[in-house]
């Protein structure tokens, strides 16, 4: 089986880089896009299985992004993960569909644990198909 | 928030006693006064009236003295011939009439030629003539007659008495002279206080009697007095002093009775009742200035302590004001540690990985280490900010020092712009070269926090939004403007934006305090604060401060 596809979407550049190469290592495929504009272009490239999204960005809203990704691809599973708890984006965010809504910083296992999860879900409801 | 120096509380209580002194101690004395003046109006027509009542009794029992006399002269000389009364019998009359106390000291028979023909008493005045006398030709013509006072043949002050007896072709006089002494004794029993004094004047003003200090047949200082009917009295001034003087004319002789006593010592026992009523006076006076002392301390100890209640709830505003400006303003701090946190347990997690079962092949390790720096860049990171937190929160003292205005600005937007990151907002900042000024931290950072807070809620979510934040040095003050490009504020909202409780916030977000207390905080300062607004152009408020804190400002 082809690894989990994950796309990892922050601002903050040494946080995706550090968590993709910790989830690489784990057997993950990661993507790593650092503003909502740029996520919205890999998305549009191909399905992933699921996507770890930080919800305040300079260029686009996190939530914005989440709604995107569901209308394209509703089986892929998105994990909101924000410094900044809000309990309206929290509302906002699961409504949309989000799988999760985290606040950093939240212990690694624990996510890495619920990539993986929400990963192997969104694949079982894709049909067990690779992208 | 400013105090009230004692001298405040001295000069009110001052005034309050002075008012309540006044408000108390004025209607006493004016209803005191007409009282006094009613009193003393009643009082002296009282006396007048009795005066008057006295002097008619008085003239009434002269008459009838006088009538007497003459009745008991008409009654002799109708029961004795002139022959009859030879020397021993008009010394045996006389005897009958002369009374006791001696009321006439002596008696004579005067034929029609004026020759004293008879007479009994002590002086030798036997065989002298009268014919030229005034009384002779008068008892001549009405039949009797009452001299005034006069010194005659004797020198001795006295007056006579005249009764006409016609027999046949001729006619005789009984004549008798009434006592000085005794006249006098009769005519000054009426002696009220001190110098009340009655005595008899005759129509040319002269002393009959001599009253208790006059000088008979002497003036009397009335003038000559002028013919009147009843009594009459009023005040007059005699030789500088005032009297009160009350008169009455006798018919038959023209004499005038006159009641004289001194004005002070008519009205003496009504100084005295004024004299107690003037300590009476005092005396509530004085309890009401005592009460006007009491009830003003008492107020003024009230106002003092409302004041200072006044005062700590102020000061306990402005806190809970910073607190809320701190909270607001701090909001987004946790995004930015939480942020770098995240990155340094993901670091930490990595690491791990790597050097989890050794040995450890050297790629693994130089990563090891370069995450390890990566981990130290991060804490950096998250030292400025707290760091910044602190010196935002460690400000509480509210004493006056001198301030870098552009270092201390750009320490509070060191918080304010990891606000701004979280609410989308570019802060810039623009400080140009200051001098430094002398204030008090505390509030100076309270003003800008709330103003920046104002401007990023302002701004937050907008497109584009941005918040500048300038300094300078403009006509010797220290100008901070904060201008934001958001929706501005509408005209009817503008003129209220300083006051208390007025806030367009929804419920839970602002407490409409805030620029109420930078306005007092400002001023405070010696400084002005002042907003431009227009709806859709943006918003900047401008804050003007002294270099020099203003003087007589709170320690």
């Amino acid at each position: 089986m082809t690894g989990l596809g994950v796309l990892l979407v922050d601002d903050e550049r040494e946080f995706t880089t550090a968590l993709a190469k910790v989830l690489r290592r784990r057997g993950f495929e990661v993507t790593v896009a650092e503003g909502g504009e740029a996520a919205l272009g890999r998305v549009a490239e191909r399905a992933f299985d699921a996507v770890v999204l930080d919800v305040k960005m300079p260029d686009r809203d996190g939530l914005d992004v989440l709604s995107e990704i569901k209308r394209r691809s509703p089986a892929t599973e998105v994990i909101l993960l924000t410094g900044h708890r809000s309990v309206v984006d929290e509302r906002d965010g699961l409504r949309t569909g989000a799988a999760a809504y985290l606040l950093k910083p939240h212990p690694i296992p624990d996510l890495v644990a619920r990539i993986e999860a929400a990963a192997a879900r969104s694949r079982a409801a894709r049909g067990g198909g690779g992208a | 928030m400013s105090g009230h120096p004692a001298g405040d509380y001295r000069k009110l209580r001052r005034s309050l006693v002075l008012r309540m002194a006044l408000v108390s101690v004025v209607p006493l004395l004016v209803v005191s006064a007409a009282n006094s003046w009613l009193f003393f109006r009643l009082n002296r027509a009282i006396v007048v009236d009795q005066h008057a009542l006295s002097l008619r009794h008085q003239r009434e029992a002269l008459e009838q003295f006088l009538a007497a006399r003459e009745a008991e002269l008409r009654a002799i000389t109708e029961r004795y011939t002139k022959a009859e009364l030879r020397e021993g019998e008009l010394d045996r009359v006389f005897r009958v009439i002369r009374q006791q106390p001696e009321v006439l000291s002596d008696i004579g028979v005067i034929d029609s030629r004026g020759d004293h023909v008879q007479y009994v008493g002590p002086f030798d005045l036997a065989g002298r003539n009268y014919r030229d006398a005034p009384w002779f030709t008068e008892v001549v013509e009405r039949g009797v007659y009452v001299s005034d006072v006069f010194l005659g043949y004797r020198g001795v002050p006295h007056f006579v008495i005249a009764v006409l007896r016609r027999e046949a072709d001729d006619f005789w006089i009984l004549r008798a002279t009434v006592s000085a002494d005794y006249f006098e004794r009769l005519v000054n029993v009426s002696r009220s206080g001190r110098t009340g004094e009655t005595f008899i004047v005759n129509e040319a003003g002269l002393y009959q009697t001599k009253g208790a200090h006059g000088q008979l047949l002497a003036p009397a200082g009335l003038g000559r007095p002028a013919w009147h009917e009843g009594t009459r009295g009023g005040e007059e001034e005699i030789g500088g002093t005032r009297y009160l003087v009350t008169t009455a004319w006798l018919e038959h002789p023209r004499w005038l009775l006159v009641y004289r006593q001194e004005l002070g010592d008519v009205f003496a026992p009504l100084f005295d009742a004024s004299l107690l009523g003037i300590g009476i006076w005092l005396l509530g006076a004085v309890g009401a200035v005592v009460l006007a002392l009491a009830v003003a301390r008492r107020q003024v100890r009230r106002i003092r302590q409302a004041d200072q209640e006044k005062d700590a709830m102020a000061q306990r505003l402005v806190a809970t004001g910073r607190v809320a400006a701190v909270g607001e303003m701090s909001a987004g701090l946790a995004h930015e540690i939480n942020n770098p946190l995240a990155t340094i347990d993901t670091l930490r997690t990595w690491i791990q990985d790597l050097g989890g079962t050794p040995p450890i092949p050297e790629e693994d390790r130089r990563e090891i280490l370069e995450s390890a720096g990566k981990i130290g860049e991060q804490v950096a990171r998250c030292k400025v900010i707290t760091q910044g937190l602190l010196k935002f929160s460690r400000r509480v003292d509210a004493q006056p020092e001198r301030i870098d205005v552009a270092a201390f600005l750009g320490e509070l937007c060191v918080v304010a712009r990891a606000r701004a990151r979280v609410d989308e907002v570019t802060l810039d900042t623009d400080f140009g070269t200051l001098p430094p000024i002398e204030c008090t931290p505390a509030h100076l950072q309270q003003i800008v926090m709330n103003v920046v807070n104002n401007a990023l809620d302002a701004t937050a979510g907008r497109r584009d939004a941005r918040v500048l934040v300038s300094s300078r040095l403009e006509g010797g003050r220290v100008v901070l403007r904060v201008r934001d490009n958001g929706p501005g504020i509408p005209p009817e909202n503008l003129a209220r934006i300083f006051q208390p409780f007025f806030t367009t916030k929804p419920v839970g977000r602002g407490t409409g305090l805030g620029l109420a207390i930078c306005y007092g905080l400002v001023q405070e300062l010696g400084g002005t604060i002042a907003v431009d607004s227009a709806e859709g152009g943006g918003t900047t408020f401008t804050v003007a401060l002294p270099v020099q804190a203003p003087a007589g400002s709170p320690p």
